[in-house]
């Protein structure tokens, strides 16, 4: 049977059990309707009805920084490489960070496949948690249509009001299952229930956030490639990198020496960069490649929209909307893309809302 | 292997950074044994009349002595340190410059004030060659250490031109403009892991501006956030006045 | 697992350093029981532990074996660093990483090789791989361009392709000095002197931005196809596997489509040269 059931007064025990075996970790506020995936030793810590977290579960994944090797130069260029991880349980994944996810294990299973990347996934399970309507005015999922499980993750739990109805997708989802023994069966009825929610949710996420069919958003960058939308976007970007820090399928990094003060030992690590930074695309001759803040932001949105479509077959913007949350300019991707789309005569308002701020925020 | 014979000299400063690396703790150990402290006066009192090594300068050039003090130990080392805002970037210091020399002389000293020559404050590297820079009020000890190594491998270490936010967002911080405050994070050169943030202070912008700082686009960020440029000009120049003579050059 | 870390450096011995330049030094480097297999335009991504890494292109042809050749100038901290080794040091080697020049697909053509200042340095891995199979490959033309005289690189290699009767070779400099005899004026300059059959000619170019522009506009004007243009693209490959973000350019990763490109590839993605 694909579909449990578990008592929402349970979900505590949930936790507790997941906590025996490896490390939970799960959105818990911050303030200010700030959130971020946080280690936590009981239910009563986590929050399940937030917003996008600060910062996407992708840390856990290729955290902020991670070492790749350490050396020993004493005899010579020696060095060894590390590859680190450890056995983490993700609770309350929304759909948006779960597609973050798949983007990410597609470009690292990619090869040469990076070992350091695949082993943390694989001692990672993956407990997802469904959006039964609009977080806020920033996410534009239905667009890029992550508003709805894509599969992505181990458990798929949904929220049906007196209980927790959860979608079992791997052997290691069914295991927990089994050894929690805190689950029942679901019956037709909860199926129907759910069902009924998700029939809601259909109505609710109607249209596309902004006017545009799903399948033209190609076409719209191969022709705006030109734009005056990036001239504008270079005015304003102050070029702080936000957006591509708490961006869940961003994953360029740097490679970096670190050496003890004997000089001799020491470590090679990656830490998270960003195609916004004045240096990312320099070269040691002093030529910038991406020299002006426009140019490095057009890149950004080519990198969510145009490049990976021929590369694996999918939008990597997941519509969390973390990037417009955090632009210190307020740069906002719908309004973005919306310039983009009345410059282009692409307008279509059957595919999409015309105004950007409709949304409701969510219920739980 | 003879260790690099390094010293600690302080200009204009509130002596903060030595107090920094004189508590450096555990790793104070480590950095002892990689180097040869030969002249410390806030740590020990004995001099050194040779040449050095590695030069710390910690403060700014405020007084024609200075000038001439700077100059002589440019001359004794083969490398030199500014380190701290007040030598990386002129720091608070730079706040004297916002007014006539005149004037504020009068004003420190009242009727004695032609017994103080003074000059307009100037960071180290305005007076004399700077081979590494550490800014921070006070230094942020990781990267006293980060540049200790660089200099000990013979390896070139410039300040990161990355803003203060890609670190402070890294540090998963709530951003403090959610808080209606104007934090100068995001024209700060990073290189702190976000200090102060994680302390839930603002960035005072005490690391100086990122070479290519965005001016009009922070202005509009500021006017977005209902926040007075006024303010955040004010805010800048408690530490970067002296950026004003790098531009003038 | 270890072992099959893509971050694993192979240990390279420095067999030779030769100062070449005020700034460029060339090292020949062995990897102790193999050969590096490289295919001309290829890279190699080469650490110092502690220092860093940095792509440097392979500058020997593949037909030497045993060893193979960088020519590194000082740029950097990686770079200087280099400059400091002297034989019997050890160096960090990953790769060779990228597509090189499509040497199946020029076989059996005419060549029409144009380097600009550094851009010798990989082109040299392909000239001497073309002379070192010389009969399978029509006409060749080598044009060579470099700021001054004193930044001429591979001197005696040079006049060994001059003296060539099955190679026709010619160089310019921007600006010449009293000892300099030969031509004066920017590489385009060379072009329109060149004979060519433009069905049959691959033009092969190499050298910085700026001169890809007008020297790809030279040879359109002279009938070559963009398909049949080829050109290295330099970009800061840091991790050589298509992860780190640093060498993209369009939807394609130098360090793993690249760097060699065809004019028609390059013109189709936005931001290359």
């Amino acid at each position: 049977m694909q579909y449990n059931l578990l008592n929402k007064n349970q979900l505590n025990d949930l936790i507790s059990f997941l906590a025996r075996e490896q490390k939970v970790v799960a959105p818990v506020a911050q303030g200010l309707n700030n959130y971020a995936f946080t280690e936590i030793k009981n239910g009563i810590q986590a929050t399940l009805n937030y917003i996008p977290t600060t910062l996407p579960p992708k840390k856990y994944f290729m955290p902020q920084r991670e070492t790749l090797a350490t050396y020993d130069t004493t005899q010579g260029q020696n060095m060894d490489p590390v590859v680190e991880h450890e056995k983490v349980a993700l609770f309350g994944v929304h759909t948006c960070d779960l597609a973050g996810i798949q983007c990410l294990n597609m470009v690292f299973s990619e090869k040469p496949k990076d070992q350091n990347y695949l082993a943390r996934k694989n001692a990672i399970t993956i407990i997802g948690y469904e959006c039964n309507a609009y977080c806020d005015r920033f996410a534009s999922c239905r667009l890029v249509h992550n508003h709805t499980p894509n599969g992505g993750y181990d458990l798929f739990m949904t929220n049906l009001g007196d209980k927790f109805i959860l979608h079992v997708n791997t052997p290691a989802g069914e295991k927990i299952i089994e050894r929690s023994h805190l689950f029942s069966l679901a019956a037709k009825a909860d199926l129907a229930a759910l069902e009924r929610l998700r029939q809601k949710k259909r109505e609710i996420f109607e249209k596309n956030e902004i006017p545009i069919e799903h399948e033209k958003i190609p076409e719209l960058f191969d022709k705006s490639y030109q734009s005056k939308v990036w001239a504008d976007l270079d005015k304003r970007c102050v070029a702080c990198g936000n957006c591509t820090n708490v961006c869940p399928s961003c994953y360029c990094f740097d490679v970096i020496d670190e050496p003890n003060l004997d000089l001799t030992t020491g470590r090679r690590y990656r830490q998270w960069d960003s195609c916004q930074n004045e240096t990312f695309a320099k070269v040691a001759g002093g030529e910038n490649f991406r020299k002006e803040r426009g140019a490095r932001q057009r890149h950004r949105y080519y990198r969510k929209f145009r490049f990976p479509i021929e590369k694996f077959s999918r939008f990597f913007c997941t519509g969390c909307g973390r990037c417009s949350r955090a632009c210190m300019a307020k740069i906002d991707l719908k309004e973005t893309l919306v310039s983009l789309i009345k410059e282009q005569g692409m307008e279509n308002p059957n595919a999409g809302r015309q105004s950007t701020i409709a949304e409701k925020p969510a219920t739980f | 292997m003879n260790k690099p014979k390094v010293s600690f000299f302080d200009f204009a400063c509130c002596e903060g950074c030595q107090l920094q690396i004189a508590n450096m703790g555990e790793l104070l150990l480590d950095v002892l044994g990689a180097i040869d402290v030969v002249e410390f006066r806030e740590v020990m009192s004995e001099k050194w009349v040779g040449e050095f090594d590695v030069v710390f300068v910690e403060g700014s050039i405020t007084t024609p002595q200075a000038i001439e003090h700077i100059k002589r130990l440019r001359a004794r080392t083969k490398t030199l340190v500014a380190y701290g805002s007040c030598a990386a970037i002129g720091g608070v210091n730079g706040m004297k410059n916002n007014y006539k020399l005149e004037d504020i002389r009068k004003s420190v000293y009242g009727k004695d004030a032609n017994f103080f020559p003074t000059v307009e404050t100037k960071a180290i590297h305005q007076v004399v060659k700077v081979d590494y820079v550490i800014p921070g009020c006070p230094v942020y000890l990781p990267e006293v250490v980060a540049v200790l190594k660089a200099f000990l491998a013979g390896l070139p270490r410039p300040v990161p031109d990355n803003a203060v936010c890609v670190e402070c967002k890294l540090n998963e911080n709530i951003c403090l403009y959610e808080r209606g405050v104007a934090c100068l994070g995001p024209i700060t050169r990073a290189g702190c892991n976000s200090w102060c943030i994680n302390h839930g202070n603002i960035c005072y912008g005490c690391r100086g501006l990122v070479s290519n700082p965005n001016t009009k686009g922070a202005k509009d960020i500021l006017e977005k956030y209902s926040l007075s440029v006024d303010l955040i000009a004010n805010k800048m120049n408690m530490y970067n006045k002296c950026g004003e003579n790098d531009n003038r050059e | 697992m270890n072992t099959k870390s893509p971050y694993q450096i192979k240990i390279g011995k420095i067999l030779s350093v030769k100062q070449m330049t005020s700034m460029e030094k060339m090292f020949e480097i062995a990897l102790p029981g193999e050969d590096l297999s490289h295919a001309p335009g290829q890279f190699v991504e080469v650490s110092l532990l502690g220092i860093g890494e940095a792509p440097l292109s392979v500058s020997s042809s593949p037909t030497k074996q045993g060893s193979f050749e960088l020519v590194v100038r000082k740029v950097g901290k990686l770079t200087g660093a280099l400059h400091k080794l002297k034989a019997g040091d050890e160096v960090g080697i990953r790769g060779p990483f990228g597509q090189g020049f499509p040497v199946r697909i020029l076989e059996g053509n005419d060549l029409l090789f144009v380097a600009g200042g550094l851009g010798i340095v990989p082109l040299r891995s392909l000239i001497n791989f073309v002379i070192g199979n010389r009969k399978n490959f029509g006409k060749v033309d080598i044009l060579l361009g470099c700021r001054n005289p004193k930044e001429m690189l591979f001197h005696e290699e040079l006049a060994g392709w001059k003296e060539r009767l099955d190679v026709n070779f010619n160089c310019t400099v921007d600006k010449a000095d009293p000892d300099w005899k030969g031509n004066v004026g920017l590489i385009t300059s060379l072009i329109p002197g060149v004979t060519l059959d433009s069905e049959r000619t691959f033009a092969v170019v190499v050298g910085p931005p700026i001169m890809y522009k007008f020297v790809i506009m030279k040879l359109l004007d002279k009938n070559i196809p963009e398909r049949q243009i080829l050109i290295s693209l330099e970009r800061h490959m840091k991790c050589g596997l298509g992860k780190c973000g640093h060498c993209q350019i369009g939807n394609t990763y130098c360090c793993q489509d690249g760097p060699v490109f065809t004019y028609e590839k390059v013109k189709a993605i936005g931001g290359a040269i």
